[in-house]
């Protein structure tokens, strides 16, 4: 009975290990990764990946190995009570791997999510797209400096100050519904905020999540490095699910590039959606930013910004 | 201290209101399969929306959701599944089938005391567990149906003020819903208060003489620290549960922002607390709480494969310090739960590094059972299975955790189904399979039969495999991104190809469901019909097998006096023709009858 219990563990075991294998080629595996620091993290999970593999087939494979080793009738277990040098030995391999799993990972987190490392690059004078975005049940309310505040970058002081004051509204933003636009290579620093309940932001591309609190407004920065949006003449619009080659635009649906809500808000939540377009150039953006600033100018009835949470 | 002693007591008092810890415990054991069976099948309910989203469900469907065109689940009722599922299976199943039931029937028998220090305070932790049990259920009935906001019940979502009446604008569970379940929880809250207490005070008080403390069994050290961890922490969940009770009813703004919030069209008042609030509260208890939902089951798992490994512990000291390293360990990572939460990401890294650290002591751990089964003399009994498989799938629930414990990779994975797969590989998976392995291993000394081995086999083999079929692939789809909580599963375009993973998950876990009832037709027949038990018919060395089967009131004929460690098996100690020495040997009668179980 030994041997088929073996079996049976063995193969469950080893049916978990394979699946595992075999999902990447499957497209059962993490979407692609299109920001500044979606490779890090990417590097960081494969690191763990492996270090973790290496553990579970050690530990599996000695455990089956003992379930399938007890079988003979008669056999005598050894009398130990342990071995200290086995226990020094697995506390401190384990050990020293976790702490430096927990070392090299610091720098990354720092500079994604510090907000003191967000204001040091503004004191560096570095460039950002300054948006809000305001969550809500169920859609996501952006809001966009104006064409002309975005066409001449302003001065680092005044985008320090407006990084500080968390991007007070203006007369002239533009306001759009679930879609982020952006364009590739520029860093974007979103101004999060909710009016209601607790939301989030994941862009599974990006690989970023900040999840939103109602009364604060939290700072979140990305940077795509892959365009993914081109105007439709015919339509008039720009779409998305394209990919650059060269200078050619090819179809391609994993270039769609997603907005979810992973923080449970209500009947909705699952439905709570939105799309990250990234233009090519600016001058791409602007027009888009052009032709949405006169959408809401034309249309009537057009949300208008609530200063709900100031 | 006096053994066994005979007073008249009515059927009330000797099973109904008992204060014999055995039958506390029995009363934990019976309540809990009950809801376990009722959160297996809020879990089906999940799992038939996921599996086959919008479908028009069979039978029920138009019963159940008359509102829907042909009977679909709406996502106002799938939101409550998934909270009353988790509710359910946490607070009135694991929570009391490891520390009520088995804490309760094991601590004074191992430890070689006739009972608990506080046996009318043992009565009372078991029946405030009733007041929650109702009210609990109660929920599911009130206007707005049970709470649905997820077991952590963040605010704002479920804890606004009503406007007018007891519905929510937020959310259709957060009325009167969530008001009863608030209720219900600070109950079982001070139900395992009052047993922490009564647990801590009868190991530190009462062991047999020459039972110091490293000669406890590894149950006992367990159930002692999780009392511990009870203890320290359930004032903090009670303090959060009343100040939302408070928000909820009477207008206080605990966890409202300074400037309120607006729902649709209607805004509250203002504010004054945090949200985040909130969240630290609930989470410095349920993190411990996690480990108050494995810790015992590591305990009896220990207990289980040293008995039929017939061999001592591997490391018996560095397990007890690995018990205690967990613990105190686990009072500093709650934070682990809010890295993304809007947090300062500072403290982040602080939770972070603890913790990483954490998982060493599950390591350490997870080792020691390797090298206790290493060159052993098995015995594959359905005790021993279901320990193995405890050990064998803890450690994947365990390494996945790494993934969530590194902030960036966390920033992904957070509130993903990979999340719901590392939850359902400790609790589920471990857990669960070590309450089995309890089960089957004390069922003898319980009830003074056995279970049947071969059904109990069938019904391992059918849950470890099914079980493995419907939880692992969660870690895939949590890889390719699909968030948990959603009514609609795989929607977006860039997890839609998603949906046939979905399907087969449900599909393994619909079968792990009804692979349950064979555990529950054994438990029940063999109540009845079972084979009678010897004292000790697995042959172990701890106090509790040198007491009849079942023990009478008091436990024991004479005092055990006790002369070695619990895991003396093989070793030169043991009487020739053995390969055990039992703890207390001045408690070993003849055995009258002939051990029935084929090893």
């Amino acid at each position: 009975m030994h041997r088929f219990w073996g079996w049976t563990f063995g193969s469950v075991l080893l049916g978990i290990f394979l699946l595992s294998a075999v999902s990447p080629w499957m497209n059962w595996w993490l979407p692609k990764g299109t920001s500044s620091y979606s490779p890090e993290i990417d590097k960081l999970f494969y690191l763990i990946l492996a270090v973790v593999t290496f553990f579970y087939v050690l530990t599996e494979v000695l455990l089956v190995v003992n379930i399938c080793r007890s079988g003979a009738p008669g056999r005598k277990a050894q009398f130990t009570h342990g071995s200290q040098k086995l226990e020094l030995l697995w506390s401190v391999i384990p050990g020293v791997i976790l702490v430096t799993l927990a070392v090299v990972q610091i720098q990354v987190w720092a500079n994604i999510k510090y907000p003191s490392h967000m204001l040091q690059s503004f004191e560096k004078g570095e460039q950002y797209l300054q948006m809000g975005v305001e969550a809500r049940q169920w859609e996501y309310r952006m809001r966009y400096p104006s064409p002309a505040r975005v066409a001449e970058w302003e001065s680092a002081a005044k985008a320090k100050e407006d990084f500080v004051r968390r991007l007070p509204e203006r007369f002239d933003d533009v306001h759009v519904v679930n879609d982020v636009h952006v364009w590739k290579d520029q860093k974007v620093l979103i101004h999060l905020k909710t009016r209601d309940v607790g939301h989030s932001l994941f862009f599974p591309n990006l690989r970023l999540k900040q999840d939103a609190l109602p009364g604060r407004t939290i700072p979140v920065w990305f940077e795509a490095k892959e365009a993914n949006t081109q105007f439709n003449p015919a339509s008039k619009t720009w779409t998305d699910g394209w990919r650059q080659e060269g200078s050619q635009w090819v179809s391609d649906p994993h270039n769609v590039f997603d907005l979810v809500c992973t923080q449970y808000c209500g009947t909705r939540h699952s439905l709570m959606r939105g799309k990250l377009y990234v233009h090519p150039t600016k001058e791409d953006f602007l027009a888009w930013l052009k032709q949405a600033q006169e959408l809401n100018n034309d249309k009537k009835g057009t949300p208008t910004a609530v200063a709900a949470n100031p | 201290m006096s053994a066994t002693h005979t007073h008249e007591q009515s059927f009330v008092g000797k099973y109904i209101f008992s204060r014999d810890h055995k039958i506390i415990g029995i009363q934990f054991l019976f309540t809990s399969i009950i809801f376990l069976f009722l959160g297996g099948l809020l879990a089906l309910g999940v799992r038939t929306q996921l599996g086959w989203p919008n479908a028009e469900i069979p039978i029920i469907g138009k019963w159940l959701f008359p509102g829907s065109a042909g009977g679909k689940m709406s996502p106002d009722f799938y939101n409550m599944l998934f909270t009353m599922h988790a509710t359910v299976m946490i607070f009135f199943v694991i929570i009391p089938w490891l520390t009520g039931a088995f804490g309760n029937f094991t601590i004074p028998l191992m430890i070689g005391a006739p009972d608990m220090a506080f046996p009318t305070l043992n009565m009372l932790s078991y029946w405030f567990m009733w007041p929650a049990f109702i009210i609990m259920l109660m929920s599911f009935v009130v206007f707005g149906g049970a709470a649905s906001s997820g077991w952590t019940s963040y605010p704002t979502i479920a804890s606004l003020m009503m406007p007018e009446g007891t519905t929510s604008p937020a959310s259709m569970g957060s009325g009167l819903g969530q008001i009863l379940w608030l209720t219900s929880l600070t109950f079982v809250g001070v139900s395992s208060m009052m047993g922490s207490v009564n647990y801590i005070t009868t190991i530190i008080n009462m062991r047999a003489p020459g039972m110091t403390l490293f000669r406890m069994p590894m149950t006992v050290w367990a159930m002692f620290i999780t009392a511990i961890l009870q203890a320290m922490a359930l004032p903090v969940l009670t303090v959060a549960l009343i100040f939302q009770l408070l928000d909820k009813t009477i207008g206080t703004t605990f966890f409202l922002p300074p400037a309120g919030a607006t729902i649709g069209n209607w805004t509250t008042g203002p504010g004054g607390g945090q949200p985040i609030l909130w969240q630290h509260l609930f989470w410095f208890y349920s993190h411990p709480a996690v480990y108050i939902m494995i810790l015992p089951a590591m305990g009896m798992v220990s207990d289980v494969i040293v008995t039929f490994s017939r061999k001592p512990l591997f490391g018996y000291k560095p397990m007890v310090l690995a018990v205690a390293g967990i613990a105190g360990l686990g009072f500093i990572v709650w934070g682990h739960h809010m890295f993304q939460s809007g947090m300062d990401p500072r403290l982040g890294t602080g939770f972070m590094l603890a913790t990483i650290l954490i998982a060493l002591p599950s390591a350490v751990k997870v080792f020691n059972w390797l090298g206790t089964t290493w060159n052993a003399n098995l015995h594959l009994t359905t005790p021993m299975l279901n320990a193995l498989a405890f050990v064998a799938l803890f450690v994947i629930g365990g390494l996945s955790g790494i993934f969530m414990a590194a902030t960036p990779v966390d920033m992904y994975f957070h509130n993903t189904y990979f999340i719901v797969a590392h939850i359902h590989y400790v609790l589920f998976m471990s857990s669960i399979f070590g309450l089995f392995a309890g089960v089957y291993y004390w069922y003898p000394k319980m009830f003074g039969r056995l279970m049947n081995e071969f059904w109990g086999k069938v019904h391992f083999f059918l849950t470890f495999v099914s079980a493995n079929c419907a939880f692992y692939p969660m870690h895939i789809v949590g890889i390719g991104g699909q968030p948990r909580r959603y009514a609609i599963p795989v929607d977006a375009d860039y997890m839609a190809h998603l949906q046939g993973l979905n399907t087969w998950i449900s599909i393994w876990a619909i079968v792990m469901g009804f692979s349950q009832f064979i555990f529950l037709a054994n438990f029940i027949v063999s109540l009845f019909t079972g084979p009678k038990a010897s004292r000790n018919p697995w042959k172990a060395a701890t106090l509790e097998w040198g007491t009849p089967s079942p023990p009478g009131h008091g436990n024991f004929e004479k005092e055990p006096l006790v002369i070695r460690g619990p895991y003396e098996y093989s070793g030169p100690e043991c009487a020739p023709g053995e390969d055990y020495a039992v703890q207390a040997p001045n408690l070993v009668v003849p055995e009258g009858i002939p051990t029935p179980v084929k090893r």
